[in-house]
């Protein structure tokens, strides 16, 4: 069971890692230790070798910096590769398990959009990772401000008290100004890339700006956004900058002031000369742990924030039911029963086993409901009526096995970077012939045929170095290649010429002698090849019959196919 | 097609850049200097005084002493909170002020870009530029350069401290400087390269990931979850290892950090003990040295693992300098103040190449009265596109020209020839944003009538009013998606706005699906009612519509004349027409 919570993702971060976090957090406590030894150090070495002048004393005292130095680097070194691999390794985990949810076969019922989706599991899984590192940095800063007060506890219990009260006071004060920080930061941050997201919007438009001569309202546009994220980043600056006038001066006078206390117990002689220079050093060291422990709690909140986003992918409802029956009869037929869905208004059809049928939406609408529904997305409270694959309804059969007896290519192309054969086969390796054939029968022969690689010609991200018309003839292939018992298109021929088009038509009808195939179009070359033509208007079968007949009898019908 | 990229500047012609910049604005520039320096020198002095208050100590000075002292400190304290506000403010304004003027003349100068140099290129080149390498800069800008510019003015002025104290003690701090560089010059050239790999296995991952996302629909179809989810696994596994990689790089260059401060600490007390022995120093000089050099390790080794983010700073400044510094394409000089007589669209021998192409056009002539509709018909690569981006003013030709009521178009300037002529091309995009924005690219000051009529014009103002939030709907990319058939509508209500006197259509309709098609033709039919119109047709009944057909084939002018004439003359396009009626279904 997946957490489903941003507090479970977080807790979860910790106890599977558990063990590279412990040997990482107890090395870097042990780092920070060595590190607010290091003017511990300094003070003893002006007063036991600086002060007396004492050479062996200095030497002893080289040889300790040197071990301290060397003992505080393999702490680090060894302790930071620890939490390293924690951080990605859970990354990793988080990453692929947002990845199958995103893509689960019964897919994912969210309003996230696809940008969204890419966001929650790139950044949000890095930031939810990042606790890992945060732990060990504030149990290190703990220790250091730890060891700091004890030593000045030794020194004059006083001094150490000062730190022991002044610290969380400078804390606190630091505190208040971190929302608003980060309120600004987020702004700023906004700002910038909706500036970003201008320009690149704006440059992959330019050639219809520039054929418009709009680059000037262009240039003015991106101008203003730009001014605008600049006002934000100043503003955010100055909020800043105040915070940082507070918690520099804040931290200085606490440093300081213990420092000066400790100068006039040296004065008093209530200390000696060592110890003051011992107290200076930890004063001002300090510094450091403070302004992280200042800091931390607004990491925290940010990698909370990013799991209660993840924690929304991994926690969402699955849309369609699991799907109990695997088998299915191989030549299923396909029965539509009093169908409501968007624009259906109680549409009827029968397909049958070996069927070739065209099916004609004046209204575009309706020929997308259709298809939306054999696509089989739309889950079952959603539509009125049934969808039986040879007596078996659409959502009783496994996704998997569903998708595999009907195939519906959908009408905007989705190609996806790799080379033609594996766009068109998928990733099992395809039979050389079959593929060739699928290629030639969609005329998509033309995309591989005078390419130096042939069939392993390369294909960019999402087809973007292909036509619009390759792109749709490599989907057609890729349709034809799989060769399911039941084959749904919707409009597969729009970005095609005439010629090629007839030609298309013959060869799709000759692959799918055997098998069921449904084609939503207005193309009459396609038409002219189906057994029978359904024409869906207002949301039912309004005529039936061949394309011929119906052409010779429909006025309607000819004005719809009529170009 | 992107075979030649972009510029970059070299180093020297960016800091010239970097240099004007500054001077331009010297005030801002000098005052964040003055009060940095004054913020560093606050920060030393309380080291400095309570060395003089060790001194005080070992003299047996009285307690009263301590009064002076504190003054001093406190004092220091809060001037130096206040200063280092104030640099920090001062320099990311000077910063965020430079890169602004920056990133808009590099957006005004990608949108104007030469037309045979932007196809050359690549968009995606282009969109690298606006889009990363500005947010590297900007992300130097803001989380980089304030903390970096006082981590080094504070590093100059405690070296400064030191050296007041005694000039060899100065010399015992500096002694790490070439450890330092040493570090840098270790671990700068093989980060960078780690980076890189480090980048692109992320941007794998991120592409196999938004692919599949975007592709969602597909990847059910044809179940193809699992091949896609093991692809994404091996892509993120590799993204990890190679993070893992160029962290124990890191690592390393800590450790030579580390050595650098031991030694740098340890010279300074031996110092320290030598001169106090040769009472050259005090006691409480010598302590005050090692405590302000202590207090550096932090702010030292910030500067120094920062440092690659200012190189990749530095990097993307290379290259929107670069683009900033690309010439405008030497145009014949701009005609004195004469405006078309009126909207003939005259196009007379013109030839045109690719650069490093074959000739597409050989001497192509055509002439369309003013008010008269022409279309440009013949098959993929003959040169349409082409020939109308020429008579549209965004190609310059070798040899020929285009002219507008007797005008060359390379004689008018910008404004005026998009006031004379308008093409919309094959490529379609939808701004996003809210749609009227989009709209009022067209023409800035448009009306909300203005923009009603318009969408009315295309035949657009149902389906827009359907929208969400209607006209104000936010489009395109990450907002409410368009269809190619409305996206076009779009295009064409933009025309309608823009109103130029000829209008050139290319392959406008070609995408949209079957049933859209006929009302887009409709919708191009009324946006282009009363201009002069070349309409490059990919359905022929764009065509029959036509006053004019004329068959360009390889580049040269094949046939032309009225439809009816075309198709009794049994030529070239009475086969064409003859293949787009087969198509047509005859009924009997």
């Amino acid at each position: 069971m997946p957490p489903t919570t941003g507090s479970r993702i977080l807790r979860r971060s910790i106890t599977r890692n558990r063990g590279r976090l412990a040997r990482g957090t107890g090395l870097i406590s042990l780092h920070q230790l060595a590190e607010a030894t290091v003017p511990v150090l300094i003070g003893v070495g002006i007063d036991r070798a600086v002060a007396p002048g004492d050479g062996t004393a200095l030497l002893l005292w080289v040889a300790a910096l040197g071990t301290l130095f060397v003992g505080l680097h393999l702490c680090y070194r060894f302790g930071a590769r620890q939490l390293m691999l924690a951080i990605a390794n859970e990354a990793y985990l988080l990453r692929g398990e947002l990845a199958a949810k995103i893509v689960h076969p019964r897919r994912l019922r969210t309003d996230l959009r696809a940008g969204e989706l890419l966001t929650v599991s790139s950044t949000d899984a890095d930031n939810v990772s990042y606790l890992l590192d945060y732990v060990p940095r504030i149990a290190g800063a703990i220790t250091a401000t730890a060891v700091s007060a004890a030593v000045l506890l030794v020194v004059d219990w006083r001094l150490g008290l000062v730190v022991l009260v002044g610290t969380p006071l400078v804390l606190v004060g630091m505190q208040f100004a971190g929302p608003l920080i980060t309120r600004r930061v987020t702004e700023q941050q906004e700002l910038a890339g909706k500036a970003t997201a201008l320009a690149t919007d704006l440059v992959s438009g330019v050639r219809p700006l520039r054929g418009l001569g709009a680059e000037r309202a262009a240039a003015r546009r991106y101008h203003d956004v730009s001014q605008a994220s600049l006002r934000a980043a100043l503003r955010a600056a100055g909020t800043q900058s105040r915070y940082l006038a507070f918690s520099t001066a804040g931290s200085a006078l606490l440093a300081c002031g213990v420092a000066v206390l400790a100068g006039w117990f040296a004065l008093d002689g209530r200390i000696s000369v060592g110890e003051f220079i011992m107290v200076i050093g930890l004063a001002q060291f300090l510094l450091e742990p403070i302004g992280l422990l200042a800091i931390v709690p607004s990491w925290v909140a940010e990698a909370r924030a990013s799991a209660d986003r993840a924690a929304l992918v991994l926690g969402a409802e699955l849309l369609l039911p699991p799907g109990a029956v695997q088998e299915q009869k191989p030549e299923p037929d396909l029965v539509l029963t009093a169908l409501r869905h968007g624009t259906l208004e109680g549409l009827d059809l029968t397909v049958h086993p070996g069927e070739f049928v065209g099916v004609v939406t004046p209204r575009s609408a309706d020929g997308e409901a259709i298809v939306r529904l054999l696509a089989g997305g739309v889950p079952p409270g959603e539509f009125e009526g049934s969808i039986l694959l040879g007596g078996v309804a659409l959502h009783d059969l496994e996704p998997a096995q569903a998708r595999a007896v009907m195939l519906v290519e959908p009408h905007q192309t989705d190609l996806f970077t790799g080379t033609v054969a594996a766009n068109v086969a998928g990733p099992s390796p395809a039979d050389r012939t079959r593929l060739l054939a699928a290629l030639a029968a969609s005329a998509a022969d033309e995309v591989v045929d005078g390419h130096p690689d042939g069939i392993d010609r390369h294909v960019a991200e999402r087809g973007a170095t292909l036509s619009g018309g390759q792109r749709q003839r490599l989907a057609l292939a890729r349709a034809l290649l799989a060769h399911p018992p039941i084959l749904v298109l919707h409009d597969p021929t729009t970005a095609v010429d005439a010629v090629t088009e007839q030609s298309i038509a013959r060869a799709v009808r000759a692959l799918r002698q055997e098998r069921t195939t449904v084609v939503v179009t207005s193309s009459p070359a396609i038409l002219a090849v189906a057994d029978r033509v359904v024409v869906v208007d207002d949301g039912r079968v309004t005529v039936e019959g061949g394309h011929a007949d119906l052409g010779a009898t429909h006025d309607d019908y000819r004005k719809v196919v009529l170009r | 097609m992107s075979t030649e990229h972009l510029p970059i500047a070299d180093r020297r012609e960016t800091l010239r850049w970097l240099r004007g910049e500054l001077r331009a604005r010297w005030g801002r520039a000098a005052g964040a200097f003055a009060v940095g320096l004054l913020a560093a020198a606050a920060g030393v002095t309380p080291v400095y005084a309570l060395g003089v208050l060790v001194d005080r100590v070992r003299a047996g000075a009285p307690s009263s002493d301590i009064v002076g002292i504190t003054v001093v400190i406190v004092v220091a304290a809060l001037v130096a909170g206040v200063t280092t506000a104030v640099s920090t403010y001062l320099i990311a304004g000077l910063g965020g002020r430079i890169l602004a003027t920056l990133r808009e003349d590099v957006v005004a100068r990608a949108i104007t870009l030469p037309a045979t140099r932007l196809e050359r290129a690549g968009k995606g080149e282009l969109m690298s530029r606006v889009g990363p390498d500005v947010a590297a800069v900007n992300k130097a800008v803001t989380d980089v350069l304030p903390t970096m510019t006082s981590s080094a003015l504070l590093a100059a002025l405690s070296v400064a401290a030191m050296v007041g104290i005694d000039w060899r003690l100065g010399l015992a701090g500096l002694v790490t400087v070439p450890m330092y560089v040493v570090a840098l010059r270790w671990y700068l050239p093989r980060s960078a390269p780690g980076y890189a790999v480090e980048r692109a296995a992320v941007g794998e991952r991120s592409q196999l990931l938004l692919e599949s996302v975007q592709g969602l629909r597909t990847v059910h179809a044809y179940r193809l979850e699992t091949p896609h989810l093991q692809g994404i696994d091996a892509a993120s596994a590799r993204a990890r290892d190679v993070s893992v990689n160029v962290f124990g790089l890191f690592i390393r260059f800590v450790g030579r950090v580390n050595r650098a401060e031991f030694v740098g600490l340890a010279v300074i007390v031996v110092t320290g003990f030598l001169l106090v022995r040769d009472g050259a120093v005090t006691v409480g000089g010598t302590a005050a040295a090692a405590v302000l050099f202590h207090r550096l390790f932090n702010p030292v080794s910030m500067l120094l693992y920062t440092f690659d983010e200012l190189q990749a700073g530095g990097a993307g400044l290379a290259r929107l300098v670069g683009v900033v510094s690309i010439p405008d394409e030497p145009r014949e000089a701009a005609a004195d103040g004469r405006s078309p007589v009126d909207s003939t669209l005259e196009v007379t021998g013109v030839r045109f190449g690719y650069p490093g192409g074959a000739e597409v056009l050989h001497g192509v002539s055509l002439r369309i009265e003013a008010g008269q509709r022409v279309a440009l018909v013949g098959s993929t690569g003959a040169g349409k596109s082409t020939l109308a981006a020429v008579a549209a003013g965004i190609l310059q030709p070798a040899a020929g020209s285009a002219s507008i009521g007797g005008m060359p178009v390379g004689l008018m300037d910008p404004v005026l020839l998009r006031s004379q002529v308008a093409i919309i091309s094959q490529e379609t995009h939808v701004f996003a944003g809210p749609l009227i924005e989009d709209l009022r690219l067209a023409r800035p000051g448009a009306s909300d009538a203005d923009i009603d009529a318009a969408l009315a014009t295309v035949g657009a103002t149902g389906w827009v009013q359907a929208l969400p939030d209607g006209v104000r709907t936010v489009v395109g990319e990450g907002g409410h998606e368009l269809t190619a058939a409305r996206a076009q509508q779009v295009a064409l209500a933009r025309l309608v706005l823009a109103d130029p006197a000829v209008a050139i259509l290319d392959e406008a309709t070609a995408e949209a699906g079957s049933f859209g098609a006929r009302d887009l033709e409709d919708s191009a039919l009324a946006a282009t009612a009363g201009r002069t119109t070349l309409i490059v047709a990919h359905r022929l009944t764009q065509a029959r519509s036509a006053d004019r057909v004329v068959v360009l084939e390889d580049g040269r002018v094949a046939e032309e004349g009225g439809h009816d004439e075309l198709v009794l003359a049994g030529g070239r396009y009475a086969q064409l027409w003859a293949a787009w009626e087969s198509r047509t279904p005859t009924f009997p």
